[in-house]
């Protein structure tokens, strides 16, 4: 790790951990409403969505490696 | 360590510099970086995110001790931040986000996350900054993550809660919004959602009670990277679901002008017979809406730049070159009576949008429309718009709507008791103010409506 050129800011560094809590338990809060309204027949298609998921395609990699090892 | 011939904008990261080659874009990688750099070449790291049209593709021309050589791809035209529209900023920030998660899964971290790092290349958002990547230690924070609430998060929230014209603010606040600003602008029930509480409330808080610690005596903060990741999807979720509560004054502009169909079609096959004796590869159109014209072309325009004033037109074209998948258009937000200036370290970290229109050098410009806008809400004078024009134009098809438009009638009415002052709005004005500095070469009324269309070529 290089040394920084900016300034992090320490308060920024050390709210990560309750700002990731809180995270973790929207995330598991969503996730359990989504999984109910799937089971009740609720869930709603997204429309028009331009934008995609938040995972990048990975086989490219995975292929890369394979031809080195 | 720094090169005499560093780009001006370049000189924050010590790991390298970016630097202009006979026209090609080149970046310096200093032994500081050399890791890094193998570390991310060798695991095919880069090499994914140039398949997924993610990070700016590179090839390294040369490799010594001393400093390591690549040649980037060259993007035609470069904007900013605060030039893009609501939707343009939301894909920025899911991209960096994006980029933070795999390369979190990689053993990689982003060192920063300013909203510089990306731009818009091929229809879509892409990273710039080859050298931002940097090891992930174990159980460290996010050191970027301040900077993505001041460069994404919180100018996103402040579009949505106040209007997209909140994005030009990070034209004055070049280093990101203070979270502090951020927060006051908040309305209080945002203190009731748990991501925006922690994100920025509480961030505030922690931020100014941390600013008296000058002698950095607080300890090392740590975080799993469990917990980093929870707080890139919660941000992501939320950022991707984000709205703008305003509708688009301009949205359906087409329906509210005084064309007969007859008279729009007209109007685009006049252009289409021009723009195929220009047979221009560059191509900027101002006051360009939601791109209706440019998609009428039937010449293929390597880049078309398409720009207006209205956030609303300018997502709208930037959600329609998404669904259509188009990747030669390039929306972006400008006023032409304020175009963006040259901002940061002695005004040249950033260049002006005039900077950047005379170096990508359009070979035909397009101004439907705009002309009565700039005259008559503007007042400014047909000398002076076309002193801008014939500044980066070498062609221009410039539409003139006269005195009787039933629009540049709304204008005027507008005026008041002025009207009388904008007697020197009529078409031979016009012709005698824009020959000084463009020749005529062909000047066409368009029939069903009152408005005149001209083909002018820069006077050399």
């Amino acid at each position: 790790m290089t040394f920084l050129y900016f300034d992090p800011g320490l308060g920024a560094m050390i709210i990560q951990a309750i700002i990731a809590a809180v995270a973790g338990v929207v995330l598991f809060s969503k996730n359990l409403m989504y999984k109910i309204k799937v089971f009740l027949g609720m869930a709603k298609p997204i429309e028009d969505d331009v934008f995609d998921d938040i995972d990048i395609e990975d086989s490219d990699i995975e292929s890369n490696n394979s031809k080195e090892s | 360590m720094q090169a005499k011939n560093a780009h001006s904008s370049s000189f924050r990261d010590p790991s390298g510099y970016i630097f202009v080659d006979n026209g090609e874009i080149k970046r310096t990688i200093n032994p500081i970086y050399f890791n890094q750099y193998n570390a991310l070449t060798k695991s095919g790291f880069y090499n994914n995110l140039f398949k997924n049209d993610l990070l700016i593709p590179h090839e390294e021309v040369s490799n010594s001790e001393q400093e390591i050589i690549l040649k980037a791809e060259k993007i035609p035209f470069v904007t900013y931040p605060y030039e893009w529209s609501f939707n343009m900023y939301k894909e920025a920030a899911l991209l960096t986000l994006k980029l933070q998660k795999y390369s979190l899964e990689k053993g990689f971290s982003l060192k920063d996350a300013t909203a510089f790092n990306v731009t818009f290349h091929k229809g879509k958002a892409i990273f710039i900054d080859t050298l931002s990547f940097d090891f992930y230690l174990e159980n460290s924070p996010w050191r970027a993550y301040k900077q993505f609430i001041t460069h994404f998060f919180g100018p996103l929230l402040l579009a949505h809660y106040h209007g997209a014209q909140s994005l030009k603010l990070l034209s004055n606040f070049i280093d990101g919004i203070p979270v502090k600003m951020i927060r006051s602008m908040l309305p209080f029930k945002t203190k009731l959602s748990p991501i925006l509480y922690s994100n920025i409330h509480l961030l505030a808080k922690l931020e100014d009670k941390h600013n008296e610690d000058y002698k950095g005596e607080a300890k090392e903060a740590s975080l799993s990277k469990k917990g980093q990741l929870n707080i890139i999807q919660s941000l992501y979720d939320y950022i991707k679901k984000l709205e703008l509560k305003e509708h688009s004054e301009w949205g359906n502009y087409y329906d509210k002008t005084n064309y007969t169909d007859d008279a729009f079609i007209k109007k685009s096959e006049i252009i289409n017979t021009w723009i195929n004796t220009i047979q221009p590869e560059r191509l900027i159109d101002i006051g360009g809406n939601d791109g209706t014209f440019v998609r009428k072309l039937n010449s293929a325009v390597k880049t078309a730049l398409v720009c207006d004033i209205d956030n609303n037109a300018v997502d709208f074209n930037h959600k329609t070159m998404k669904l259509n998948k188009e990747q030669n258009m390039l929306p972006f937000v400008l006023d032409v009576l304020n175009p963006s200036a040259a901002i940061g370290l002695n005004n040249k970290e950033r260049d002006s949008f005039l900077d950047r229109i005379e170096a990508f050098a359009p070979e035909a410009t397009l101004a439907l429309a705009v002309i009565h806008h700039m005259s008559l809400s503007g007042n400014v004078p047909f000398s002076e718009s076309a002193k801008f024009f014939s500044s980066f134009s070498k062609h221009l098809i410039i539409e003139f709507p006269k005195r009787e438009d039933s629009w540049v009638q709304r204008l005027l009415n507008n005026k008041a008791d002025f009207k009388d002052h904008f007697g020197f709005y009529n078409l031979d004005n016009f012709i005698s103010a824009y020959s000084n500095e463009f020749e005529i070469l062909e000047q066409k009324e368009i029939e069903g409506s009152k408005r005149v269309i001209f083909l002018l070529r820069k006077k050399s």
